[in-house]
């Protein structure tokens, strides 16, 4: 007999973290619904790196899923995710980038709209047509980096990976559209790893998800047997390993820390210790992609927040308007005063509703004053909490102090250019400092020093 | 567009922040050194409310009037210019005029804690800057302004003119094993100063009620043991050359400054490490100055000192970074 059951996952990362309210319940139970608008304003940036260029113009007539911006300028293509008439090609509204070159589409059914059947030899394709299917579909990190996914699956000669690893964390409180894909559609997250698997040519894969999620853990557990990975063409040990909720378990190096024990180097990638990593909603849009042929034209996005009538996971087109979906789930319900493309901790804050849907928007959610905080901050009383809660080890309260009395350049030693912002410091500063601002500004502060170097060299 | 955008507010991530500010912290700190008050009120009756009162009046009249100067909103209801004035109370004997704690406690903000920036900017332990000064500024009173404790006699407790019990127990003086004044007849010294029924300063007299604060700060999360055992191990070393070893470590003074003072976030390190041996100088130079100096209450001094080394400290001993360095293969 077990005296003490082991209910929470004991797998995590081994420094600092925080448990922010999870407010997952939100929309928990909404199972994902399809949602089509009328028009959609597609950003040619998609990806991390340089945007892509329009291949249609005003007027033209485009099917779903054809090609419209291409990706000879080293971004990812972009494909229409609704069939119609091009309206316009003009500067638009981008959630991260502020504003970008984007493509409108007045959606207009065509009579002999795609499906994206099966296609027929897709499991036993060769590696370079796998990786190709995926380059041509432009997936990318569908967890909110944005990274082309062909590039991460392209791994130099002399890599030595052995672990694929599967995010199912989604560790950002409010956001439940990876734990929908994953209980609705486990069976074909799980081939998509797969299909990456063979892809890299590992023999196992791990799947981080936190304990939260645990029906969505046994669902995948299941259609992992179901699938026998282990008897295909590329056999495959795959395992779902229950992670402890913490914040930021879903961080790419926490995960692999969680999962395998190892530790990246500063400024090191996944591959450098033998794994490389893939959000779920990726490895399902990879699956589409070999698959169906079919583009990443849509996305599942959590609708939450107490500022919306009824919270949501929908499956939107691609470039899909704030207005729209706000009109889809209600509209208000309180005072809203911060709209996130994304989650509570990294999420972007938008200025207007006039902002699409990308393909890294993983949450909107519409957040009222007493969900989200405004306070003004205060100076540092050198509590160390942010200090201890750093995931890295580094020093947030003494590079605010150096920012703050206009030395940003000698904030190198304590870490700036290894934090990725996930926001803990902040989050738990008792005097409400804005950590996570210092930080960009001490590394904007490099870069601009930098740029001013080689102009006068 | 059918749906009115509201007015939004920007800002980076994260967008949600963990219930506990500054301020609350605070007060909670205040909450934790309220037992230590009530006691002392029981002993030694009102002059130790009235004593506390002017003290923090003090305090908040001299951060108040800064923030003024600065042109900024008063900090006074932060909590921390009433913890100032409350720990600096509690190191004052409870027979004292009431007008030197007043005094005291506005002089003390003022040069160690406003002309610095204000809170988050002081290089030293405000109260103890003002129990420093009070200590150059009034010696007679604030060495012999004693009170005889006796539980529940609010009213009037008898003046006890004399040296701090501590005198008794520095090595170079005799009294070794004499009854000490003040404390109740047929009692252990031990347990006198545990429960705190001996004549001593406002917030020290009672070893178990200091303790009591500081379980709380610790079940709050609000301290970390690191200095507070640096400090007791620190003073240990010294304890063999006392006459009474354990009414040596027993001192309130010592279990004030070890949790309360030291353990003050803007003056100590930061750090595990930084911490231990912040509290260890803190212990070693309170031995020291009990031992061979002429103060009995080595700890202010001693916290003062090391406040001094808190930056380096911090600057020497840093977190451990996650991530090992190099370049990967």
């Amino acid at each position: 007999m077990r005296l003490f059951a082991r209910r929470h996952g004991e797998a995590t990362f081994a420094r600092g973290g925080v448990h922010p309210d999870e407010r997952k319940e939100l929309s928990a139970a909404c199972a994902i619904e399809p949602f089509v608008p009328r028009s959609v304003t597609v950003p040619v940036s998609q990806s991390l790196g340089a945007p892509s260029v329009p291949v249609v113009k005003k007027g033209d007539r485009v099917r779903r899923g054809d090609l419209i911006a291409s990706d000879e300028s080293g971004g990812v293509p972009v494909h229409a995710p609704v069939s119609g008439i091009v309206k316009s090609v003009d500067s638009g509204i981008h959630p991260v980038l502020v504003l970008d070159l984007s493509i409108t589409i007045e959606a207009r059914a065509d009579e002999d709209e795609p499906t994206f059947p099966e296609q027929p030899g897709w499991e036993t394709l060769p590696r370079d047509a796998l990786l190709e299917r995926i380059r041509r579909a432009g997936v990318v990190g569908l967890g909110g980096a944005t990274f082309p996914t062909y590039r991460k699956l392209m791994l130099p000669a002399d890599a030595r990976v052995d672990t694929l690893i599967i995010n199912g964390s989604e560790c950002e409180p409010y956001l439940t559209c990876d734990y929908r894909l994953m209980l609705e559609q486990a069976e074909e997250v799980v081939l998509g790893a797969w299909l990456i698997a063979k892809i890299i040519g590992v023999p196992r894969c791990l799947i981080g998800i936190e304990d939260n999620k645990s029906d969505a853990g046994a669902a995948m557990t299941a259609a992992i047997a179901r699938l026998a990975l282990d008897r295909r063409d590329h056999p495959l040990a795959m395992q779902v390993v229950v992670t402890q909720t913490k914040y930021p378990q879903g961080s790419e190096k926490q995960l692999i820390q969680a999962l395998t024990g190892r530790l990246v180097p500063q400024r090191g990638l996944p591959m450098h210790v033998g794994t490389v990593v893939q959000n779920v909603a990726t490895a399902f849009a990879c699956l589409e992609a070999i698959r169906n042929d079919k583009p990443v034209i849509e996305r599942v996005v959590t609708v939450s927040g107490g500022g919306i009538s009824q919270p949501k996971n929908l499956r939107v087109p691609i470039g899909t308007m704030i207005t729209p979906i706000v009109e889809a789930c209600g509209g208000f319900t309180d005072e809203v005063v911060k709209v996130l493309a994304g989650g509570p901790m990294m999420g972007r804050a938008l200025a207007d509703f006039n902002a699409p849907v990308t393909k890294g928007t993983s949450g909107l959610l519409f957040l009222t004053r007493a969900e989200t905080n405004l306070d003004r901050y205060q100076p540092c009383i050198g509590c160390g909490e942010c200090l201890d809660v750093c995931p890295l080890g580094l020093e947030p309260s003494k590079v605010s102090q150096y920012v703050e009395v206009g030395r940003p350049l000698e904030t190198e030693e304590f870490g700036v250019f290894d934090c990725f912002e996930c926001g803990c410091c902040s989050y738990s500063c008792p005097s409400n400092r804005p950590l996570v601002q210092f930080m960009q500004v001490a590394k904007a502060a490099y870069r601009h020093a930098a740029a001013k170097k080689k102009v006068s060299a | 567009m059918s749906v009115p955008a509201p007015n939004l507010h920007l800002s980076t991530g994260p967008h949600i922040r963990r219930g506990r500010t500054t301020a609350e912290i605070m007060w909670l700190v205040n909450l934790s050194l309220a037992p230590a008050l009530v006691w002392a009120f029981l002993v030694y009756g009102w002059p130790v409310l009235a004593i506390t009162l002017s003290a923090i009046a003090g305090c908040a009249l001299a951060e108040h009037l800064a923030c003024k100067v600065r042109g900024i909103d008063s900090t006074v209801f932060d909590g921390s210019v009433v913890c100032t004035g409350l720990l600096l109370a509690y190191t004052l004997p409870p027979g004292m005029p009431l007008w030197m704690p007043f005094i005291g406690g506005a002089l003390g903000v003022f040069f160690a804690k406003t002309v610095f920036g204000g809170l988050g900017y002081n290089i030293f332990n405000v109260a103890l800057i003002a129990r420093a000064l009070m200590m150059a500024t009034f010696p007679v009173e604030m060495t012999t302004a004693w009170l005889t404790p006796e539980l529940g006699a609010l009213g009037g407790v008898d003046a006890l003119s004399g040296a701090t019990p501590l005198v008794n127990l520095t090595g170079d003086r005799e009294g070794t094993g004499a009854v000490i004044s003040g404390t109740p007849e047929g009692m252990a010294h031990g347990l006198a100063f545990l429960v705190g029924l001996r004549p001593g300063s406002i917030g020290e007299v009672s070893v178990l009620m200091v303790a009591l604060g500081a379980a709380f700060l610790f079940w709050q999360r609000i301290i970390k043991l690191w200095i507070p055992l640096g400090v007791f191990a620190g003073a240990a070393l010294f304890a063999p050359w006392s006459p009474d070893p354990l009414l040596y470590m027993m001192s309130g003074g010592l279990w004030l400054g070890a949790f309360f003072m030291a353990t003050d976030y803007v003056t100590s390190p930061s750090t595990p490490k930084g911490q231990l041996i912040f509290g260890l100088g803190i212990g070693l130079l309170t031995g020291m100055i009990r031992n061979w100096g002429g103060y009995p209450e080595g700890i202010c001094y001693a916290i003062l000192l090391m406040n001094t080394l808190t930056p380096a400290l911090d600057e020497w001993f840093r977190p451990p970074r996650t991530a090992p360095e190099g370049t990967p293969s």
